[in-house]
Order: C-alpha cells, then structure tokens, then sequence
C-alpha cells in the first residue's frame, strides 16, 4: 500500500512539474463588438512589412495568410495581382501607415470589405542554449473599408522547442509548422465570431 | 478480467497514436465548382523564395509530372514562356484575372498553375538534419480568371525512428514529391 502510495506521489509531482512548464495557448486578440463578421465576405491581402531579416518572411506569410482564409471558408480573397494594380493605380508606396481615406480608396478600387495588413515581427530559428527551434510572431489587423478602422487585430508567436522535444526527443515543429499553425490559430479566432 | 485491462489499454494506445496524427492537407475549393471540366492545364514558373536557386525550376517540373500522371494535360513550359514574353508579364505577382484569362486563351488551356516555393532546404533539428519543402500552389479557371482551389502544405522534419534510432532520412527530392503528390490528392 506504502509503494501504491508512492508511487501515485511521484505521478502528481511529475505532473506538477510538466504543467508548471506550461504556458496558456489561449489567443490575445482585440475585435469590435458592435460588428457584424457576416458582412465581410472579400477581402483582399495587403503585402505585409517584414521586420525580419528573412528576405521573403513577409512574401511566404501573405501567402500562408491568403490560403488559411480562403481554406476556413469565411471569406472571398482576392487574386494577389489584383491589389498591385490598385495600389499602382492610387499610387499608394507606404503601406504600413495606411489612412483611413487610403484604406476606403482601396476598398473601393477592389470592391472588398475588408483589408488584411500587418506585419511578420520573427521569423526563423532562436538559439537557447545548445538547442535551436524555429519561432515566428506575426501582427495581423483587419481594416473595414467602409469606414477606415480596424476590427480587428491580433498579434500572435509560436515556436521554441517543448519540453518533450527537449528532454525526450518527442518532435518537435519544423518552421513551416510553425507559421502554418500559428496562422490558422489566428484565423480561427475570426471563425469564433 | 485482465484481458478486458488489457483490451482497454490497446483501446487508449490506439487513441493517442491516432490524436497525434495529422488531418490531411487543408485546401480552398471554390464553392459549386466541379473541377472536372479543367483537363488541360499551363503550369507558370514559380516564384522562389528559397535559398537554392533552382527551387522554383525543380518543384514546378514535379509539378507538371504530377499532373501528367493523373492524366491532365499540361503546357510545355517553353510555350508557357512564350506567351509571358509576348503578353511582356514582368511579375507573375501581379497578374490580374484578365491577365489569367489572355494566358488562358493564348495557350489554349482550361486552368492556369500558380504558385511560389517557400521551404526547400535541409533544416536543422534539436538532435538531427532533415528536409523541409513548402509550397503554395493557386489553380485558377482559365474562362473566368477566378482562384478555384489553392493550398499551402509542408512535408519534412524527423519521424520517430530518425530521431531515436537513426533511420534513414528522405532526400529533399523525394519530400517535394511527396508535397506536392499530398496536396494534389484532394484536386485530382
């Protein structure tokens, strides 16, 4: 009985330990009550600003950002080209401070609802200690065309190797897991609307 | 007794193996389409943003094999290049549906292929090497110049028997096969 005892202790003192290590994987994420999500049925995909020094971080998440979208069914995306013409046309350069007379510009040269901007913060490997994991953080924001504000906006960060991965060679993600599912899990928080 | 334990115990094992399994590729297909009128198909070059050179040229040749193979016909890619250079498309990032429509017409096509190269590469794990390929793949109507099924997928990293025993690892050739087989098996 003595050994049953112990040897339920050591368990719960395991388990302590493992979700002590643990962290909350619940999405940080701002949105506007008083709107409607229904309404946004297109939405066009802005190029991102990449404050990586991975050349293409920002080309590989738009398209990561564009795929998730139209595979979760919420919304219409427009074709990438599409927007390059229009903000030629507008002859808008800087597209990380957008207005809002520039966002609704846009929205009515594309005929969208929405606009998706943002940027990709990581991007690429962190090295802690002898150990190296792939890691990503990226701001996404929404910007309703009818008015020039933004709905909503989340900034989100995956990676780093957990402690299974660590300690008993459990698998860990590569860097495209990573983005794709950090991705989806921000996409998924406009599904819960 | 202990063999109904035991069955439970099996029950539990099988639970976890299959909860730790993935979900399949996750793709986009445009709603009340049927993508069985698109029998011949022009495969664009893809954009690269790898560090091998040759990414782009490598992955869109599997490409155009694996569509072969499922009995889609597919543009000679001289001729794709063709018709870029007389249509004077600088940036296949900023082709319009009309410009996808022009391409369409021009090389007698049902869907035009589009895509970029994002991973191609050997990664480094915690404890081994492996190789990671990533792509995104557009297919768009050549009628009507609309996206009708796209998708992003990845293949790679280190299975189970790599990282504890060593085992053999793919080569990157045959994980782009792989990805781009994966994701063409929920279009054809």
């Amino acid at each position: 009985m003595n050994m049953m005892k112990k040897c339920i202790l050591t368990l719960m003192l395991f388990v302590v330990v493992i979700v002590s290590g643990c962290r909350s994987s619940a999405p940080v994420y701002h949105i506007r009550e008083d709107i409607d999500f229904s309404y946004f049925k297109k939405v066009a995909v802005m190029p991102l600003d990449n404050l990586t020094p991975e050349r293409a971080a920002a080309d590989i998440v738009r398209q990561i950002v564009t795929s998730e979208l139209l595979a979760s069914g919420l919304v219409d995306v427009i074709v990438p080209g599409e927007v390059m013409t229009a903000l030629n046309d507008l002859d808008i350069k800087n597209i990380s401070s957008l207005n809002e007379k520039q966002i609704q510009a846009i929205g009515k040269s594309l005929q969208v609802e929405g606009l998706i901007i943002g940027a990709v913060e990581k991007y690429g490997e962190t090295r802690i200690g002898n150990v190296s994991a792939p890691e990503a953080t990226i701001t996404l924001m929404m910007a309703d065309t009818g008015s020039g504000n933004i709905v909503w906006s989340m900034t989100g960060t995956r990676g780093g190797a957990d402690f299974m991965a660590r300690h008993f060679g459990a698998k860990s993600e590569t860097m495209s897991e990573t983005v794709m599912v950090l991705i989806r899990g921000m996409v998924q928080t406009l599904k819960r609307q | 007794m202990m063999l109904r334990d035991k069955r439970k115990l099996l029950f539990y094992v099988c639970l976890v193996f299959i909860c730790g399994c993935s979900g399949g590729v996750k793709h986009y297909s445009r709603p009340h389409t049927d993508v069985k009128h698109i029998k011949s198909i022009a495969v664009l070059p893809f954009e690269n943003y790898t560090t091998d050179g040759y990414a782009d040229e490598k992955i869109g040749s599997i490409t155009g094999i694996e569509l072969l193979s499922r009995g889609i016909d597919v543009t000679e890619p001289g001729e794709v290049g063709r018709v870029l250079q007389e249509m004077r498309v600088s940036s296949l990032k900023a082709l319009t549906p009309s410009d996808i429509q022009e391409i369409g017409e021009a090389l007698k096509v049902d869907g035009i292929m589009g895509g970029s190269v994002s991973v191609y590469q050997i990664s480094r794990g915690i404890s081994v090497s492996y190789p990671e390929v990533s792509v995104y793949l557009t297919l768009y109507e050549s009628a009507t110049g609309k996206v009708l099924w796209s998708t992003w997928h990845t293949s790679g990293g280190p299975g189970f028997w790599t990282r504890h025993f060593g085992a053999e690892i793919a080569t990157l050739g045959e994980v782009s096969r792989n990805v781009i087989k994966e994701a063409f098996d929920n279009l054809f």
